[in-house]
């Protein structure tokens, strides 16, 4: 997979581009700001741009803004944002336009290397990735009745459709059979009022519409 | 002259149409709002001062006679600082009848021990300038008094002379040793009374001046304490803000450094395991599994920390930071509205941390299902409203619910918290803060 990389902190770019590197992807550039992001995207056509949030010059939400603008002429390209802290309102700013070949992970989510490139893999394919931390987040901030019903294997699995995986992926994670998780995710949808949608991204949102209580 | 010629124009057509109005005016002042309470301010005045004075004077007195024994010296210590309230009554008198704005002077503060509270009391500026203030108002009071008596009373007594005389009052008034008789000069005699009463309030409000320059200058807080004020309020604000920008620097610095090494660290440590080849022994692995978990948790811990100094989102705007504080509440919450300006960032660090404590109220207490926050700006305020639907019956006063402490942190601004809470609900509350310390 060929990579571009926005992050200004020298050691964490650095570190990100061997990890990625170890993991044989090719990072074709590794920037410090959005401007230099833009460019090396337009430059090298990279299948993800791995986007830390705060960059310079404010600090604030750079890498946000340019993920947006990117998306924006080449939705195609798929962005994983980068950062020290789950931010809920950045999380829907994201997904604003689609689910589709986004993500946006902690930092810290590389010590668990094969979590991480499949996350890269599902943006880069066109799926989604939310950090684990967004799941939990809009978990705690619901009290509705019908999350109540759900068994705990079941609520597992809406936290892992959350999350952005496939039901192949959640059927790994949690060492059952496809099958077993596709009549977890119909009940899921059948108690929470959900209509089952077609497709991954579809699911996605609609799993997090309800979550996030929108 | 160029320069002249049309401020002279403005003038002639300014005084045109003035002069009916201020002659109105004046034919109006006598019975104005205004002089009846400088009339009265002197009344009350007057036995103020002479009351104050014979407390001043007795008690020194008594101090000044038992001087020889071991309690005069005390009781004089005592009696000085004791004007102070006569001159604050005094003081208060003027602000309030006539509208000054003189300041108050520094509270009499006395330190700790007999001695020292002694001393203290005996060296009390503001004590001594009070009873200097009444050695001179009680002769003024009487001239107060006696401008009354010549421009309220006498013209009074002249202007209503004709009616009185109509009703049979037949003992003449005797003015300026001129003794009134026939028609001609009750005539006289009336004029003369309305001129003195279109006088009075002017005549009474000039020696005014002379009473209001005394109380500022002898029962003031002295031209330093206004100035004082401003000085604290910029030096607080600047504290304020200094505490604001600090916290920001310590998230800034430790998200660039601590934090960011934290994760370079787990980083290199899952290079390390990814790259260690397959003679390792499970001991190491183990090791190197657990530093990856501690490196881990820390991160976390970390994060948590730094979003209680200064959560990262504020630097992207209130609105957004509110958003996320929303999303991570229990109940729904809704955020709406949209600010013009930005505050400063201290205010915005306030605002934030008093909507988080409101959101846990709404969330512990108030048995809501659902809360809004609204921000607004208005008339140069930040105005933030939380509403729930609960069952009400929050107070400020109330234990526990924090809202007293919160009123205390928005007063550090000069910020306003409003509580509306009816038994059964809605409650709504209101943070009202300045767009700048």
């Amino acid at each position: 997979m060929r990579i571009v990389i926005a992050e200004d902190s020298a050691i964490l770019r650095e570190g990100l581009a061997q990890l990625l590197t170890l993991r044989g992807h090719e990072v074709v550039a590794a920037v410090v700001d959005a401007t230099a992001l833009v460019d090396a995207v337009a430059e090298h056509h990279p299948d993800v741009a791995v986007i830390d949030i705060r960059m310079p010059p404010t600090h604030t939400d750079e890498g946000l803004r340019a993920a947006l603008r990117l998306r924006r002429a080449d939705s195609t390209l798929g962005v994983l944002l980068f950062s020290q802290y789950v931010e809920t309102s950045f999380v829907r700013e994201l997904l604003a336009d689609g689910s589709s070949g986004v993500g946006y992970l902690l930092k810290e989510r590389v010590t668990d290397l094969d979590e991480f490139t499949s996350a890269l893999d599902r943006v880069a394919a066109g799926g989604t990735a939310l950090d684990p931390e967004v799941v939990t987040q809009l978990f705690g901030s619901r009290r509705d009745p019908g999350l109540a019903t759900l068994t705990p294997r079941e609520r597992e699995v809406l936290a892992l459709m959350a999350e952005g995986r496939t039901n192949a992926a959640i059927a790994r994670t949690l060492v059952v059979t496809e099958r077993a998780i596709e009549k977890h995710v119909a009940n899921i949808f059948s108690k929470l009022g959900l209509s089952a949608s077609d497709g991954a991204h579809r699911r996605v949102l609609s799993v997090l519409r309800y979550l996030d209580g929108r | 002259m160029a320069l002249w010629a049309p401020a002279g124009r403005v003038g002639e057509t300014a005084l045109v149409s003035l002069a009916p109005e201020s002659t109105l005016r004046v034919l109006r002042e006598p019975l104005s709002r205004r002089a009846v309470r400088e009339v009265g301010y002197l009344l009350l005045a007057g036995p103020l001062t002479v009351i104050g004075l014979v407390y001043a004077v007795v008690s020194l007195a008594v101090g000044a006679a038992l001087a020889v024994t071991a309690l005069g010296i005390p009781l004089i210590s005592w009696a000085v600082p004791g004007v102070r309230w006569f001159g604050s009554l005094r003081r208060r008198a003027t602000n309030g009848l006539l509208g000054d704005d003189i300041p108050p002077p520094d509270p009499f503060r006395p330190p700790p021990g007999f001695l020292a509270r002694v001393s203290a009391g005996l060296r009390d500026r503001t004590g001594w300038r009070a009873i200097g203030f009444l050695l001179l108002a009680v002769p003024l009071a009487f001239a107060g008094l006696y401008v009354v008596l010549v421009t309220w009373v006498w013209g009074l007594v002249a202007f209503t002379y004709p009616v009185a005389a109509a009703f049979g009052q037949d003992r003449p008034p005797v003015l300026f040793g001129w003794v009134i008789t026939g028609a001609g000069s009750a005539f006289a005699l009336w004029l003369l009374g309305a001129a003195l009463l279109l006088v009075a309030p002017w005549a009474v409000r000039a020696f005014l001046l002379l009473d209001r320059q005394l109380v500022r200058s002898l029962l003031g807080g002295g031209p330093g304490a206004a100035e004082r004020i401003r000085d604290l309020e910029r030096s607080r604000a600047y504290a304020i803000e200094d505490v604001a920008a600090t916290l920001r620097r310590i998230e800034r610095d430790l998200h660039d450094g601590v934090q960011a090494r934290m994760v370079a660290l787990a980083m290199n440590l899952t290079m390390l395991n990814e790259t260690l080849g397959p003679d390792a022994s499970d001991e190491s692995r183990r090791m190197l599994t657990a530093a990856l978990g501690h490196a881990k948790d820390g991160i976390a811990e970390l994060r948590h920390m730094v979003g209680g100094i200064h959560p990262p989102a504020l630097d992207a705007g209130l609105a957004t930071a509110l958003d996320t504080l929303a999303a991570r509440s229990p109940i729904p919450v809704t955020v709406h509205g949209v600010l013009p300006s930005r505050p400063t960032e201290a205010i915005e660090t306030i605002a934030y941390f008093s909507v988080a404590e409101l959101l846990t109220n709404v969330t512990r207490h108030s048995g809501a299902d659902h809360a809004t926050v609204e921000l607004a700006e208005s008339d140069g305020k930040l105005v933030v409203t939380v509403t729930d639907n609960g069952h009400g019956g929050a107070s400020t006063d109330g234990s526990g619910t924090g809202l007293r402490g919160l009123t205390e942190r928005v007063g550090t601004v000069d910020g306003r918290l409003d509580v509306d809470s009816p038994t059964g609900g809605p409650t709504v509350i209101t943070v009202e803060l300045p767009l700048h310390t």
